[in-house]
């Protein structure tokens, strides 16, 4: 059995491909690996479940606040690619290389252990992981897994999404949608945004906008179809609807508060309680949920979508399993930064527990994100949550810049340059 | 504090009690904690000659090298006499910074390296910056303060560097200087320092601009003090 515990290795493909189907809902029985993969924990093995903005960040920092801590990082791609830029990289002002990093660091410079593998299930009583090639026990468990497109209550944007991406999910999707949008030659392009709350707010914007000065560079002769089942954007409205009115009016139709009823991907019609829309290319943004199995195993309950946590230290009902990122009930909107914010929280009180005493003084939640208008030019809105641990008081602060400017987009590409330095240096 | 620190530091802080009594005594409360001393190194204006407080514009920011050859320093004259004061970090632990120096003990230097995530000043883009009284930050609404841009904090460089605003988990590293004979010199840094990531993060950009991280590294005995706005080509404040 080979242990991932040195680094990053090769993962089973067979064997984890046809676990993950199972973790994804499609009913495959697979019988747990009883293998246990390490030995017991002695009070400082902290497992992250997750190599995302919330899973690598926790992971480094735990090691960093407490370098006595046993670190195990799970994550079943071998190389982390980021969705903040994502957008960016569609209409081709990035490279796709430029989202990607390697996780071996973690591991060479901070002695994380990084095991390539997929998770099959967690048994929260017994303190176990299961993994492909086995189990892992913890003392402390922090779960980031992110989001996955709610196709369990609505079926129909599964068939939609794999024609036209909703590249909400890092890695292939954006290299196919943009491979579309290069190729699109017709005339109308739909573009679809889930109701909130679903993965980084402003992103859907964002990414009309970009693909409509796409389009205008471009010569195209097309028109968005935007249909959103927010009344408006749900952050930096004032910022977005300016520039869609500034750049952009008569080059899309902007249909709000709509839900959509169907989508037919034979005729290329989406049907809408406000009428139905014909397209020959689009990105459909499905709905978004926390992953299936963390209702499995009960830390999503009462048909709910996402986990409950204290939204000051982001510890379930379970002590010492904690959740982070988008698939937990959080102050912050859900984005990669929101995340790597989070996991400092979560690691300062993980590191602190193992020592044997609790964090004092402040726990900080702090969120800034940005969002191209045009090609060229950028907003962004600051969020910030400061809990005082002894007196138990939340401070709020709200910023945003809503007039886009031109060095609001080079502060976005030092904005993405510094997390993944945070992360990955 | 290695032996050989020590040493070092002791040697700087006898040296600089020769010139103030104070310093002196501010600097073995500091020396416990966080003082590291560094080659002492003269400020030159462009022209060669030695920087003089009143060269120092308290309406400008400058950048000068300090103590290796690619680690970037914020000058700044604060425009008032600024007091030493207690610095404290996220784990409880304090140390004092000495305040200004020269004859209005006014000026002030801080490691322009942000300890967020390390954005800093290059040739193309200074996203943080010294915020004089006569451009105040947009986020806190007042001058007088050192802000990055990146991801929104803000420092105080009349209070040790300590952070005002935003993710910063640290306050910047101080760097300390000494006032002798109209002169202005800097001897060592006060605070944690980020320089072993910093050249491990910025590896291949150091080796363009410096051609070997060996170079990069180079402890200075002189640093030339530049105006921010002719070493960048893009000043970028919010």
């Amino acid at each position: 059995m080979p242990r991932k515990s040195s680094g990053v290795s090769r993962r089973r493909v067979l064997a984890g491909g046809a676990l993950a189907l199972a973790l994804s809902g499609m009913n495959f029985v697979v019988s747990k690996n009883t293998s246990r993969l390490l030995g017991a924990p002695r009070g400082r093995r902290v497992v992250v479940v997750g190599g995302g903005y919330g899973g690598v960040t926790a992971a480094k920092y735990v090691k960093k606040e407490n370098p006595d801590a046993e670190v195990i990082l799970i994550e079943k791609n071998q190389l982390f690619v980021s969705c903040p830029l994502s957008n960016l990289y569609l209409v081709g002002l990035i490279n796709y290389g430029q989202l990607c990093f390697p996780y071996n660091r973690l591991h060479t410079k901070y002695g994380v252990k990084v095991i390539n593998d997929f998770v099959t299930d967690i048994d929260l009583p017994k303190r176990r992981v299961y993994l492909s090639s086995g189990y892992i026990e913890y003392d402390y468990l922090i779960l980031s897994p992110g989001i996955e497109y709610d196709f369990y209550e609505y079926p129909f944007y599964e068939e939609a999404s794999w024609f036209y991406p909703g590249a909400f999910r890092p890695g292939s999707e954006h290299l196919y949608l943009k491979r579309l949008l290069e190729e699109f030659e017709g005339e109308n392009v739909v573009f679809t945004v889930p109701k909130m709350p679903y993965r980084c707010p402003p992103a859907p914007y964002e990414r009309a906008a970009l693909m409509l000065s796409y389009i205008r560079e471009n010569g195209l002769k097309a028109h968005m179809y935007f249909i959103d089942a927010n009344e408006y954007p749900p952050v930096l409205r004032e910022g977005f609807m300016k520039a869609y009115n500034d750049f952009y009016r008569g080059m899309a139709t902007y249909i709000t508060g709509a839900t959509i009823k169907e989508i037919d991907i034979a005729s290329k019609t989406i049907k809408t309680d406000k009428g139905d829309v014909r397209f020959d290319f689009g990105s459909i943004i499905p709905p978004m949920r926390a992953p299936k199995f963390l209702e499995e195993i009960g830390l999503i309950y009462d048909d709910e979508k996402w986990v409950r946590v204290d939204p000051m230290t982001f510890e379930t009902k379970v002590r010492n399993v904690f959740v982070i990122g988008d698939s937990c009930e959080s102050y912050l909107p859900k984005s990669g930064y929101a995340a790597n914010s989070q996991a400092k929280v979560v690691a300062r009180i993980v590191a602190d527990r193992i020592r044997g005493k609790e964090p004092e003084g402040e726990l900080i939640q702090h969120g800034v994100c940005y969002a191209m208008v045009n090609l060229r030019s950028a907003i962004m809105v600051e969020v910030e949550y400061k809990y005082n641990v002894k007196t138990r008081k939340v401070k709020k602060i709200l910023r945003e810049d809503n007039t886009w400017k031109v060095s609001t987009a080079k502060r976005y590409h030092e904005w993405a340059r510094g997390l993944w330095r945070d992360m990955f240096f | 504090m290695d032996r050989r620190g020590f040493i070092k530091t002791c040697t700087a802080v006898a040296a600089a009690s020769l010139a103030s009594p104070s310093l002196f005594i501010n600097s073995l409360k500091a020396q416990e904690l966080e003082f590291k001393a560094y080659k002492k190194a003269i400020l030159l204006k462009k022209d060669g000659t030695s920087l003089k407080p009143e060269d120092v514009d308290p309406g400008k920011q400058y950048i000068f090298f300090y103590p290796h050859r690619a680690t970037p320093c914020i000058l700044a004259n604060l425009g008032k006499e600024v007091p030493s004061t207690e610095v404290k970090l996220s784990d409880g632990t304090t140390y004092r910074w000495p305040g200004g120096v020269g004859p209005e003990k006014s000026i002030v230097a801080y490691c322009a390296i942000c300890p967020h995530q390390m954005s800093h000043p290059t040739p193309e883009f200074s996203f943080i910056n010294y915020y004089p009284e006569n451009i105040p930050s947009k986020i806190v609404k007042r001058g007088g303060v050192i802000q990055c841009c990146a991801h929104l904090s803000v420092f105080d460089p009349a209070k040790g560097g300590e952070v005002i605003d935003g993710p910063a988990p640290q306050p910047l590293t101080a760097i300390v200087l000494r006032y002798e004979g109209g002169k202005l010199y800097a001897v060592g840094t006060l605070g944690k320092e980020l320089y072993e990531d910093f050249f491990d993060v910025f590896k291949p950009d150091l080796r363009k601009l410096y051609r070997s991280t060996r170079k990069a590294k180079k402890l200075v005995d002189k640093c030339e003090v530049t105006e921010v706005e002719e070493y960048a080509q893009e000043v970028i404040r919010c």
